[in-house]
């Protein structure tokens, strides 16, 4: 089924809603003008039709209704009015986006005081971003990038305006139109987790180690600096929680000397949470990082300049994504930029995208003390493991997340909307445990959520979710036993759950089995339901610390 | 140039090759409404330089009285 959207806009856009109808659900408007009228009245078609994304693209200058009176930022009286109107009409339940701001028209070139357009624009897009904050479901719409690029003399056109308020020329609605597909699409893929990139002819130009000293392409200007502004933009897919990693064929030093030493390198030896730089072929480093890193294949990204390289990963492992290389070095950074898009960008980013690549280098870190600690046992002590509660009302858009991004340590891979989410929140038959797990190396975030339903007389366990990053630890003994514990302490005597199984969650399979619960129903190999008797858990084998201090 | 004409108008329409010839009457062409007949204007003025003043482009009322201007 297509997903269905709504465009409302106070200029006409008929014909960038014809763009968008091959692919979405579209909201057939009724005229334009009135979009705080169909939001704000319940019975307008606009909420029969109960879109599940709203788009407001609005142009500043009919809100203002062309006052360019100087109000100061925080006191338009045209601005103010819009979004007072607009916030009572939100649903907690719909997401909405709003365009910032490109102030246009004639008159405004005319304006003796320069600053005013902007100082505007400025007022619109403060007030939005307040709204942004109080309101998690109102994003906003990046629309005067999409202007800026184009140029406003190819954006708006005076003739289509007087002829039908169609302010907007071909091009500029086909770009609208675009960038709404992909804002929506944003939602509906899995994004990518790790990109990993070779680096002779591909981070820099040239060859490490082959020069004495005058080593790489690598600098400020020319074609050094097309592969510095490719790690520009590396560095920033970094920083919204890309996690990178090296694969590349060389001596290891050599091509560390220029990582750590080069003056021009932007990505240093801290930015990557894994690295193979060694002679072995790529495929087999690429399976082993995944094995390091705890995740599928189907998580990365690779990209190299050699052409064979890319050949024989792509054979060898279908599911890793490798892109083409571009022809010329000065595509690079433009290439890139395509690829974070296609495959990495998220409609939101939460702290713990932001904290990614410090994980999983931690990760990597624990997995090379697994193997030097022969018992696990002592393994597990020496991780210094500590579980902590914390509000899962306050932590809601992980909780999302969470639950939604979680394949393999899950019992039934129900997926819940935000704002399905957010009414769970709400309902008291429901508890909902979230978790944030710490060791000796560093901080994981929230990693595990539990949701019981004390619906019924007996208690059932629905959910029970744990990001792959903490797999392998018996940590789920002790969440489990948490649980158990706070049920009881409320005078539960028994606890149900169950297991529906999926292509992907093989490792809860018997999770319920191991930790003394009884199977009370089984389907075959689809489905198990289990009982336990809360004043009777049998000792459970972990090595956590429990801190109770609810944050 | 008519020919230019003629396809420009079959791309913007989005109807079968053929459909739009110079007898055409804009009346008779059912996805030729207002709003496809702004969007046919812009596309002619920016892609073949042909320009109508807006009170000519809103009496326009067939193929040929564009083609007509073109040939000015």
């Amino acid at each position: 089924m297509k997903t269905k959207i709504a465009v409302l806009s106070n200029v006409n856009m008929n014909f960038m809603l014809r763009m968008l109808k091959d692919e979405f659900d579209v909201y057939e408007t009724e005229g334009y003008g009135n979009e705080l009228g169909v939001l704000l009245n319940p019975g307008s078609t606009y909420h029969e039709f109960d879109a599940k994304f709203t788009f407001f693209i609005m142009d500043l200058m009919e809100v203002l209704e062309h006052d360019l009176t100087d109000y100061g930022i925080d006191s338009n009286p045209h601005i103010k009015r819009w979004f007072s109107l607009f916030e009572s009409g939100i649903d907690a339940n719909k997401l909405y986006y709003v365009s910032d701001a490109c102030l246009w028209g004639m008159e405004t070139e005319a304006l003796f005081d320069s600053q005013r357009k902007l100082a505007l624009e400025y007022a619109w897009t403060k007030s939005l971003s307040q709204i942004c904050e109080k309101h998690s479901n109102v994003r906003i719409f990046p629309y005067r990038k999409l202007i800026e690029k184009l140029g406003e003399d190819n954006s708006f056109s005076l003739k289509m305006w007087y002829m039908g308020k169609i302010l907007h020329t071909n091009e500029a609605q086909g770009k609208i139109a675009g960038a709404i597909k992909n804002t929506v699409n944003l939602y509906t893929r899995t994004p990518k987790k790790v990109l990993l990139l070779d680096l002779d002819n591909t981070l820099w130009g040239g060859i490490a180690g082959e020069h004495d000293k005058t080593p790489v392409v690598l600098s400020d200007d020319h074609t050094g600096l097309a592969y510095k502004n490719l790690q520009r933009v590396i560095k920033q897919m970094q920083e919204n929680g890309v996690v990178l990693g090296i694969v590349s064929k060389n001596n290891e030093a050599d091509a560390m000397a220029i990582i750590d030493g080069h003056s021009h390198m932007v990505l240093r030896s801290e930015c990557f949470a894994v690295k193979r730089i060694n002679w072995n072929n790529k495929h087999e480093n690429i399976i082993e990082i995944a094995n390091e890193l705890n995740l599928g294949l189907d998580s990365f990204v690779f990209f190299d300049d050699n052409p064979t390289e890319r050949e024989l990963v792509k054979q060898m492992l279908p599911q890793v994504m490798v892109p083409d290389f571009p022809k010329r070095p000065e595509e690079l950074a433009g290439v890139m930029l395509g690829i974070y898009h296609e495959y990495f960008e998220k409609a939101v980013l939460t702290k713990e995208d932001l904290a990614k690549t410090k994980q999983y280098a931690e990760n990597a870190k624990r997995v090379l003390m697994q193997e030097s600690v022969s018992d696990f046992n002592e393994y597990l002590k020496q991780l210094e493991i500590v579980v902590k509660p914390v509000d899962a009302a306050a932590n809601a858009e992980r909780l999302v997340q969470l639950v939604n991004k979680t394949n393999q340590f899950n019992l039934t891979t129900k997926r819940y909307e935000e704002a399905e989410m957010l009414q769970v929140l709400k309902d008291k038959n429901k508890l909902v445990y979230l978790y944030q797990v710490k060791d000796c190396f560093g901080d994981y975030g929230i990693v595990s959520a539990v949701i019981v339903d004390v619906s019924t007389q007996i208690p059932v366990m629905e959910e029970f979710v744990m990001s792959c990053r903490v797999m392998g630890k018996r940590i789920e003994n002790a969440i489990v036993e948490d649980v158990e514990k706070h049920l009881y302490k409320k005078g539960y005597s028994k606890l149900k759950t169950m297991y529906l199984k999926t292509e992907k969650n093989k490792p809860v399979e018997n999770l319920f089995e191991s930790l003394g619960y009884t199977v009370t129903f089984k389907d075959g190999e689809n489905k198990k339901e289990y009982e336990i008797d809360l004043s009777h858990c049998p000792n459970r084998d972990y090595c956590v610390k429990m801190d109770t201090n609810v944050q | 140039m008519k020919e230019k004409i003629l396809a420009l108008i079959t791309e913007v329409l989005k109807v079968p090759e053929g459909t739009i010839t110079e007898e055409t009457q804009i009346s008779e062409v059912e996805a030729w409404d207002s709003l496809m007949h702004v969007m046919i204007i812009g596309e002619l003025e920016d892609r073949l330089g042909i320009s109508f003043s807006v009170d000519e482009a809103l009496e326009l009322a067939n193929v040929k009285q564009i083609i007509e201007k073109a040939e000015q």
